[in-house]
């Protein structure tokens, strides 16, 4: 919630024309603009936004710093292309508004969006960020459009004369089929310096003015928010239980047995935790997702432990039925599952086959016409679970470990 | 600008540290890690370590507004021999200056700070130009030797204050 007072330098000049970022570079940045805007004055409502040309005739205020977003959006409308953008000009121009601003109380902030090739020296553009600097100027550059060779490098040679405590980002935009404000969206140009509040607020405006492109998962959190829920944390909880793997994966090397008990025990306890954390979410939903995702988590957990002879059919049974209800819910449990009966045991073909027979048991159920309780399905998987359980004598600690968890 | 005594304060002068609006200072081209209060508040003042250091050149711009109207008396400007400030520019009550107009005002006072100065002997300043004082800025242009950064141990001003009703002290009368 910094107050800020805010100048965004438009490139309006003939380089705009171009269609490589959808519709045009031009229309791209008009949207732009108008995210940034709104996320300003979101973020805290004494912010003051204004806008100027660089190209054209020559630079030209339309309009200065103001709170009121119906004024900025309205001059952005009508506005022309043509001429050469220049960029010195644009960032002092835009330095002097910020001079005249009403509130001096107020943070200074220039967003440049530099579309056309930089025809100025990197001496000069170096001169221009010092002289912001001095005055505590923060400047965020949006490079996108042409490719000029040398104008990477003059841009980031501008960014470092301005920097002072990580205040000043520059942004690379390639052309694509991402739009331009998409891209922005997840910058700190958006976000602010790491602050959440305004980030999130930011990402709210933007999901609202964007539509339904680009959701995670291919479910719109408007429609499903329940759904993208489990699915957004199931996927988080792999991501972090992956990363720890990968750092127990090293220690492990040395370790054998008894370091994979111990790290089954608490990961057992990890899971646990897991499950009530993930199960008290899931009362927002329906009965019977709720019912289901106990049950899988539960099965989830007598896995991880290694003890599936007990309740081989029931866990079929009731995987298919979750999984006749949701397939997708299904197997992003299943992937988290997968990844913590991994942790839990240390020999990696064991956790191999752990793995597979979930992921086959659930397969298994998904498929229309085979009965999970077909005894030759039985025969098969209790033959996939005696050969896992010939590895588990092979550690000498891990039957009786498993004994006290009974 | 002759000086008297160097650790002497005047006499009838005080130190105007307690009057100035800590909400309000500014300082203008300060390294982000040697700040403004280094060289001005009590302690670390006192601290030769600590040091308001300029930034991107040797320019330095203070800006300091005070809770009450003062007279300025004199100024104690304290730096290590090289890198301290040369000339010093005062302006009264001039507020939100930026070092492009700087030079656009004939400073209220100026002085150029010679060894000694820094050594801890303090400033006399036109005392009738600064009767009626609500905000101090100070334009360090330039330090002794030209080097890049500008450095200040310590800054401390001294004056008087006039005679202002002091708002908070004013108590409601009661009816009975």
């Amino acid at each position: 919630m910094v107050l800020e007072a805010t100048m965004i330098c438009i490139d309006n000049s003939e380089w705009m024309r171009n269609g490589d970022y959808s519709p045009s570079r031009f229309q791209a940045q008009a949207d732009a603009v108008n995210l940034i805007c709104g996320a300003k004055t979101q973020s805290n409502p004494e912010n003051t936004v204004g806008v100027l040309t660089m190209a054209g005739k020559g630079v030209r205020v339309l309009v200065t710093p103001t709170s009121d977003l119906g004024k900025i959006l309205a001059c952005m409308h009508g506005l022309e292309i043509g001429g050469d953008m220049n960029l010195a000009a644009g960032i002092q121009v835009a330095q002097l508004a910020l001079k005249h601003r009403q509130n001096k109380k107020q943070q200074q902030r220039i967003i440049v969006f530099a579309g056309s090739p930089v025809k100025h020296e990197k001496k000069v553009l170096e001169m221009i960020g010092r002289k912001l600097k001095k005055n505590s100027v923060a400047l965020d550059i949006v490079n996108f459009g042409e490719e000029d060779e040398g104008k990477t490098e003059k841009l980031e040679a501008l960014l470092a004369a301005v920097n002072n405590n990580d205040t000043s980002h520059i942004v690379h935009v390639p052309a694509g089929t991402n739009a331009l404000s998409d891209v922005l969206i997840s910058t700190p140009i958006f976000t602010g310096n790491g602050e959440g509040g305004s980030g999130f607020a930011a990402a709210a405006a933007a999901a609202a003015a964007g539509g339904v492109s680009g959701f995670e998962f291919g479910v719109d959190p408007n429609l499903d928010p329940e759904l993208a829920l489990a699915l957004r944390v199931s996927m988080e909880e792999e991501r972090a239980r992956q990363e720890a793997a990968a750092k127990k994966a090293a220690e492990e090397a040395s370790k054998q047995e008894k370091g994979g008990e111990q790290q089954a025990s608490s990961q057992d306890a990890t899971m646990t935790e897991r499950a009530s954390a993930s199960a008290s979410e899931a009362e927002t939903k329906t009965n019977d997702m709720m019912d289901d995702e106990n049950a899988l988590l539960q099965q989830a957990l007598a896995m991880s432990m290694d003890d599936p002879a007990i309740n081989q059919e029931a866990k079929d049974t009731d995987m298919s039925e979750a999984a006749s209800d949701d397939p997708e819910l299904a197997l992003a449990l299943q992937l988290s599952v997968a990844d913590s009966s991994k942790d839990s045991s240390s020999q990696s073909d064991m956790s191999k086959l752990l793995a597979d027979q979930s992921f086959v048991s659930s397969i298994l159920a998904s498929l229309p016409g085979v009965d999970p309780n077909d005894p030759s399905v039985k025969d098969l998987l209790a033959s996939m679970q005696n050969q896992s359980e010939s590895q588990q004598k092979n550690d000498d600690k891990k039957p009786p470990s498993e004994e006290e968890k009974k | 600008m002759s000086g008297e005594s160097a650790s002497a304060i005047q006499k009838g002068q005080v130190d105007l540290l307690d009057f100035i609006d800590w909400s309000g200072v500014e300082c203008l081209n300060q390294s982000s890690t040697h700040s403004l209060p280094n060289a001005l508040k009590q302690g670390y003042r006192e601290d030769d370590g600590l040091h308001l250091d300029s930034d991107a050149d040797e320019q330095l711009l203070l800006y300091i507004p005070f809770t009450q109207v003062i007279k300025l008396h004199s100024i104690l400007v304290k730096g290590p021999e090289e890198e301290g400030p040369k000339t010093v520019k005062l302006f009264s009550n001039k507020e939100h200056m930026g070092f492009s107009n700087v030079n656009d005002y004939p400073p209220s006072d100026m002085a150029v700070l010679t060894p000694d100065n820094l050594k801890g002997k303090p400033v006399l300043v036109k005392y009738v130009k600064f009767q009626n004082v609500r905000s101090l800025t100070i334009f360090i242009e330039d330090n002794q030797t030209g080097s890049e950064i500008t450095q200040v141990q310590k800054i401390m001003l001294y004056g008087s204050t006039v005679e202002t009703t002091d708002m908070k002290g004013l108590k409601k009368i009661e009816d009975h």
